[in-house]
């Protein structure tokens, strides 16, 4: 009885959990644990994914 | 007047854009309509004929009618983090922020009501064929006779989920898929599958579309890629996304669609074929950009913040309205 398209399911890549910084409620922003805005570090964005579209993640509804 | 950024709190990619609105000075609030109520507060009065409406998050307070533009970036559900979450307190607290944003005099980016709208991706395509945008030969059924007949019709063939969302439990993702030519397809029964004539690409494009603005990046396919590998989101990081530009036809296209769906952003996806040309897969009324800008060096969120402080009037009719149709 499962769906068609769910034959091609797959297990879903979960990021959140690897990202080394924390949001700052004052700043509104994301920052590293030396103080630094994570959005201005381009490099570390790309080695984490986090700004990617990824199927199945659950942050990524719209991709 | 203040920027409102309702989306979660680690979402990095709306960071890129709080960091352009704090170098140009524009006020700004962020905040999660998950943490309402608790962490976010409101207050609104309907008194003597005018409404007078406040939030409140991290110990800033901004006034309804003080905002200039909301961007819905990726709110959480409403209430999810309360102390003592529920269903109803979901919708008690849904009804009353929204409903109080409703009637505010600022821009979206993108209306709550066309963005559900255009989150539907039978739509989508219906939406881009009256747009002039080609279409692969798509069938949704849940028929499995239909699909047999389609797939005899289109022998290449790919699945994907029809409303692009993933199974949770347990999380899973459902990437578009080629389907073998001596598939059995009974299970179409079970629920509704969107089949789709696979486009030999060369390569995938990414256009992001803010306001009046095209921004377009092209992924190449590597001549020895697998072509059982069709989903650009799993395809090898090796090859960069890198800025192109928009031929004239689907600028024109793509606009029109834009006011179609009254969106004021959209991420769209299209398949180059070996012609050059863009096949119209999908368009995400909140897709990401943050990768694209980070690989391409494209100022997209430098365009998101222009937009939020600045931008031209809002038009006044969301989904309902009078002038739903410019295709």
């Amino acid at each position: 009885m499962q769906p068609f398209a769910l034959n091609y399911a797959r297990p879903a890549v979960e990021l959140e959990a690897r990202t080394p910084y924390a949001y700052d409620s004052g700043l509104q922003l994301n920052v590293l644990s030396d103080g630094r805005v994570a959005a201005g570090d381009l490099a570390l964005l790309r080695e984490l994914g986090t700004t990617t579209s990824t199927a199945g993640s659950k942050t990524h509804f719209d991709d | 007047m203040t920027v409102l950024i309702l989306t979660c709190e680690e979402d990095v990619t709306a960071d890129m854009v709080v960091v352009h609105l704090n170098a140009s000075g524009v006020p700004v609030v962020r905040l999660d309509p998950a943490d309402l109520p608790g962490g976010v507060a409101l207050s609104g009065e309907y008194v003597h004929g005018a409404f007078r409406g406040h939030l409140q998050s991290a110990g800033r307070l901004v006034s309804i009618s003080g905002l200039r533009s909301i961007w819905m970036r990726r709110p959480g559900p409403a209430a999810t983090r309360a102390p003592e979450p529920s269903d109803w307190l979901t919708e008690e607290s849904g009804q009353a922020l929204y409903g109080m944003l409703r009637g505010s005099d600022a821009r979206w980016m993108n209306h709550p009501d066309a963005a559900r709208r255009a989150r539907h991706k039978p739509w989508q395509l219906r939406v881009a064929q009256g747009c002039g945008l080609p279409v692969p030969a798509t069938l949704i059924t849940t028929f499995p006779q239909a699909a047999r007949e389609f797939a005899e019709r289109y022998p290449d063939l790919v699945v994907k989920p029809v409303s692009g969302a993933h199974p949770q439990d347990p999380p899973r993702a459902v990437p578009t898929s080629r389907v073998a030519p001596d598939t059995d397809f009974t299970a179409v029964a079970f629920g509704p599958t969107l089949l789709q004539r696979r486009v030999a690409k060369r390569a995938d494009i990414r256009l992001t579309v803010v306001g009046e603005r095209l921004l377009a990046a092209r992924k190449a396919t590597p001549e020895d890629a697998d072509p059982d590998q069709v989903d650009v989101r799993f395809a090898s990081p090796d090859v960069p996304w890198q800025a192109t530009e928009v031929p004239p036809r689907v600028a024109a296209a793509v606009g029109a669609y834009m006011r179609r769906a009254e969106l004021a952003y959209g991420a769209f996806d299209f398949a180059e074929d070996a012609d050059g040309t863009w096949w119209f897969l999908e368009c995400n009324q909140s897709g990401q950009f943050g990768f694209v800008e980070v690989e391409t060096g494209q100022p997209i969120s430098r365009t998101v913040a222009e937009w939020l402080a600045h931008g031209g009037p809002e038009p006044r009719s969301h989904v309902n309205g009078s002038s739903t149709t410019v295709c």
